[in-house]
């Protein structure tokens, strides 16, 4: 193993970790404001890529307008997810939303099946022959467009979050629900937003998954929900940066272990690592709200 | 008959899995490791009866042990971690009790064949069962006598003052330490515990199929395993039973009539049923009503 | 509220209950029991058979049906369960057939459930000690290697990928003599790709003499695959030979495209030889070589593949064999002395093991089938490639 072969290895590996971080951003806004967790998020993320793959073979689209319909489409979802798992449960019985996401996650997952027989379908991508050289190290210039997404829609959530009025309610629910309702904000709608607005940025994520992989399969749902759970706690709950530098960082560790220990090996540090990570530092990277479930 | 021996079977280790993630839930704690302990449990039961050549019971009980006491040594770090993180922490540790078995490689020659785990080939030929002529209807009455002690054991464990502190850690840790609870205690206590269970409940999986495999025990089963105390309800040990029932009686075998939509109406029925009864098919309504119903029968028979 | 949880475990009660008490049909039916993965990602597997199976049904019963032992002439029927390609469902599917007065199942699609499968029902033949299921299983799908051993009762119909790799590889020797090295990819979580590399591919290529330089290993629903296709690009072999399902497969090839790793020659893995690869990555898969046993290149193949369409589905490597299977079945049941009445279940059943125990050869789609002592096929195959988008026969070692 050469010093150039671990490092191709960990920079492909980060370059990859964006499309996590993308999913992880969504699980930390839902959990951020609802302190609930969407275990459907994935499946929804997933599905929207469906609904722009379904339309493009119906209509020839360009990739761009392809990425736009899932990112609509798994908003449309969102807010179904919320609507079946939310609206109508008593807030007070976090394990009852729980359990109806994964009903949520095996339904959105059963119905994509149906459609498609579980075949893997081709997704369209956007620079993906694109490959920049440097001599023996080489970066994907379709991930590299990932990376940089990823980044744009944290400024645009984070100016949302900041900058607008249902930023403001926003954060007021996440912080003091009564409170806010005392002030006259809806709870229901500022919810109901936060499901559609984070549907949509996992419209985006699942488009770019589609896009790097190259195909649509419903195999990608679990281990999508798996690694967007992982890097929301790496990250810290709630935290929107922790959520993009835990993304990069488990592509990373997974690539690096990949390159030194096989792949039968790999996933047995990854998670090991997790679990002694979470043990000593159970806050996450940006210890923000350590003591809150 | 022999298929609704087989589904009573089924529904039994379903069950036991169920329960051993119930023990942890009156705790407060969200366990995704639960599968992880059942193949801990499946895995060492089934060395014991095709290597060493043990009767199905000690071998069980070793396996139990040990996963058992796996969890208990993972209880003391988990247990630092609380809601979401400890969702998180207990996947991983699952997924790496799974791993484990994939790249667990121990076999020893039995006659001409090779016997015992073979990393991702799995592990086959666990042939206890029928090699000793047990009966399909044999084999349902070992699952449920095992079923049946398991939840009166918890039943009772739910009434005395062991149940009492548990739920106390569940409903306020701060109240619960206040009143002189030890938390550590309790919580390592309920995950050892239901380790253990998990572990019984493993041993008879891996007897029943015959074949296991590291893919057997992936996130999914521990989602079911936490899904079925949810769906059930926590206010007794027979909610676990009735939601088995629900999925895999009803929504897994019973829908096969519908066909192709059965498969559509699995996720679609599980979001109606917690959208219905957000607090589980036997929630405390339910459990008044049906103790007034009785106790006025034995009033009336009292009069 | 509370009157729906009197009626749903009425209804579930009817439901479980309506499959043993059948009505008694004016014609004497034979029933034959497919079952399979019809949800999840292998859910093409299960629609595939089922779709075949109803054909090949159609087919006989147009044909007059099948002449039972008293004389009297039966009609097919045919069931179709979901297994989820998951092990204990898959029991209790077997149990269920057990309990109809179904002659014989057809299935399961997925290895990892007809390992278990196999494990439950009775091992020797006979052998009153030994509790397992009677019930004979036809097995048209699940592929991984020498499974049908474990049980007197398990029979298959699945091509022999021993034989046919290690006819490829001599056969690719000769065609192409300037070929030397061989470089392996395994989606290594998955029964049958792992077993297909390791104990084929691997052991079948050197025979041949070839030289295996090396193996990348990845899983099942792995997506990301930069570091693998490193280490094949530095091995900078002749032969890339992928032992993985679609979904990787095409990840690989797509990477592999990437970074411009370009072998003289792709080998792939049987069951990639399907619809699902092309639709998947025709591009990248152009020219990937693959053994397999159905093509339809005779008319008697042309006639399964059209009929098969018509009910809904594609006879492709997997679902043909339950095709050649209900064919097998026909002449069995007519030369044992089937009755197929209520009262014989059962010895109907051991009459049909000992009929698919007996048989040395059987007629196929692609030619004649031999039959092992273990229950095993070796079926015709040919060699496809994907070309121009679709899978065109290359070569025909039985011509």
């Amino acid at each position: 193993m050469e010093f150039i072969d671990i490092v191709l290895s960990i920079s492909d590996g980060v370059l990859f970790g964006t499309t996590y971080a993308l999913i992880g951003i969504g699980f930390t806004m839902i959990f951020g404001v609802m302190h609930k967790i969407n275990l459907a998020y994935a499946a929804t993320s997933i599905g929207g890529a469906y609904v722009s793959w379904a339309i493009s073979t119906l209509v020839p689209l360009p990739a761009i307008l392809v990425f736009l319909i899932s990112a609509i489409a798994a908003g449309v979802i969102g807010w179904l997810v919320y609507l079946c798992c939310f609206r109508l449960v008593p807030l007070d019985t976090p394990l009852t939303t729980l359990l109806a996401t994964v009903g949520m996650l095996i339904f959105i997952d059963e119905v994509v099946v149906h459609e498609t027989d579980g075949m893997p379908q081709p997704y369209p991508a956007i620079f993906d022959d694109v490959f920049f050289e440097f001599g023996e190290f080489g970066l994907r210039g379709d991930l590299l467009f990932i990376f940089v997404l990823s980044f744009a829609a944290m400024l645009v959530l984070l100016y949302l979050l900041y900058r607008t009025r249902l930023g403001i309610a926003t954060r007021a629910v996440a912080q003091q629900p009564m409170a806010a309702q005392l002030c006259g904000i809806s709870i229901e709608r500022t919810n109901a937003s936060t499901f559609v607005i984070t549907g949509m940025l996992g419209g985006l994520a699942g488009a770019m998954i589609g896009a790097s992989v190259g195909v649509l399969s419903p195999l990608l749902t679990l281990p999508v929900t798996v690694k967007g759970l992982i890097v929301t706690v790496i990250g810290g709950l709630g935290s929107i940066p922790g959520a993009i530098i835990a993304g990069l960082m488990v592509g990373a560790f997974e690539n690096l272990f990949l390159a030194l220990r096989g792949v039968t090996e790999r996933d047995m540090y990854v998670m090991l690592l997790l679990f002694l990570f979470l043990t000593f530092r159970p806050g996450g990277l940006f210890h923000r709200s350590a003591l809150r479930d | 008959m022999d298929f609704l021996l087989g589904l009573t079977q089924l529904i039994g280790v379903h069950t036991i899995l169920g329960l051993s993630a119930y023990v942890v839930l009156l705790t407060g704690q969200v366990t995704i490791a639960q599968a992880g302990f059942f193949g801990i449990g499946a895995y060492i039961a089934a060395m014991l009866t095709t290597l060493a050549g043990w009767h199905i019971v000690p071998a069980m009980l070793v396996g139990a042990s040990v996963a058992g006491v796996v969890a208990c040594i993972v209880g003391f770090p988990a247990l630092r971690v609380k809601g979401l993180m400890l969702v998180v922490a207990t996947t991983a540790f699952g997924e790496f009790v799974r791993l484990f078995w994939f790249n667990f490689d121990y076999q020893i020659a039995k006659g001409e064949i090779m016997v015992g785990p073979e990393g991702g080939e799995g592990f086959k030929q666990i042939r206890y069962f029928p090699e000793n002529g047990w009966t399909t209807g044999d084999v349902a009455l070992f699952i449920w006598v095992i079923l049946i002690a398991i939840m009166l054991a918890l039943w009772w464990m739910d009434r005395s003052r062991a149940g009492a502190v548990l739920r106390a850690v569940g409903e306020d840790e701060l109240a619960a330490q206040s009143v002189g609870i030890n938390l550590t205690a309790t919580k390592v206590t309920a995950f050892a515990v239901g380790g253990f269970i998990a572990g019984i409940g493993g041993g008879i999986y891996a007897h029943y199929t015959t074949h296991i495999e590291h893919a057997n025990f992936s996130v999914l089963l521990a989602t079911f395993a936490i899904a079925y105390p949810i769906l059930g309800g926590l206010t007794n040990v027979t909610g676990t039973l009735f939601a088995v029932v629900f999925i895999q009686g009803i929504l897994v075998e019973g829908l096969r009539f519908m066909g192709d939509w059965r498969n559509l109406l699995f996720g679609a029925l599980i979001v109606v049923a917690m959208n219905v009864r957000p607090r589980g098919l036997i929630d405390e309504r339910v459990v008044m009503i049906v103790g007034r119903a009785f106790s006025t029968r034995k009033g009336r028979a009292d009069a | 509220m509370k009157r729906s949880w009197i009626i749903a475990p009425a209804v579930v009660a009817a439901a479980m209950l309506g499959v043993a008490t059948s009505s008694v049909a004016a014609e004497r039916t034979v029933k034959i029991a497919g079952f399979g993965a019809k949800s999840g990602v292998v859910r093409s597997f299960g629609v595939n058979t089922e779709a075949v199976m109803r054909a090949a049904a159609d087919h006989i019963n147009k044909g007059g049906g099948v002449k039972l032992g008293d004389g009297a002439t039966g009609k097919i029927e045919v069931t179709f369960d979901d297994d989820r390609c998951n092990a204990e469902e898959g029991i209790s599917v077997l149990r269920r057939i057990a309990g109809t007065d179904a002659v014989v199942a057809v299935g399961p699609t997925c290895s990892n459930v007809a390992e278990p499968l196999f494990g439950i029902l009775q091992k020797k033949v006979g052998d009153a000690g030994d509790s397992g299921v009677q019930m004979p299983i036809f097995t048209d799908t699940a592929i991984k290697g020498g499974l049908a051993k474990i049980s007197d009762w398990a029979f298959r119909n699945v091509p022999n990928e021993s034989e046919m790799y290690q006819k490829l590889f001599a056969w690719i020797k000769a065609e192409h003599g300037e070929l030397k090295t061989v470089y392996g990819g395994v989606e290594e979580d998955f029964a049958h790709s792992r077993f297909t590399w390791h104990k084929v591919m691997k052991v079948r290529a050197p025979e041949a003499g070839f030289e295996v330089v090396g193996e990348s290993k990845w899983l099942l629903n792995d997506t990301n695959f930069a570091t693998q296709v490193r280490e094949m690009k530095k091995a900078k072999a002749d032969i890339v030979a992928i032992s993985a399902h679609p979904f990787t497969t095409c990840g690989v090839l797509k990477e592999m495209q990437r970074q411009r790793v370009k072998p003289k020659l792709l080998v792939g893995l049987t069951s990639s030889s399907s619809l699902e690869t092309l639709q998947g990555c025709a591009k990248q898969a152009e020219g990937i070589i693959i053994p397999t046993s159905f093509a339809p290149v005779t008319p008697a193949a042309k006639v399964a593949a059209d009929l098969s369409a018509e009910k809904g589905g594609s006879a492709d490597l997997h679902s043909a064999a339950a095709w050649e299977i209900m064919m097998v079945l026909k002449g069995v049941i007519e030369t044992s002395g089937v009755t197929a009445k209520p009262d014989t279940v059962q010895d109907d059943r051991r009459k049909i093991r000992d009929g698919l125990a007996a048989l040395k050869e059987t007629e196929g789609l692609l030619g004649t089938i031999q039959r092992t002592a273990e229950g095993e096929a070796i079926k015709p195959y040919v060699y496809v490639h994907a070309k121009g988008g679709s899978w065109a026969v290359l070569h025909d070692p039985g011509s």
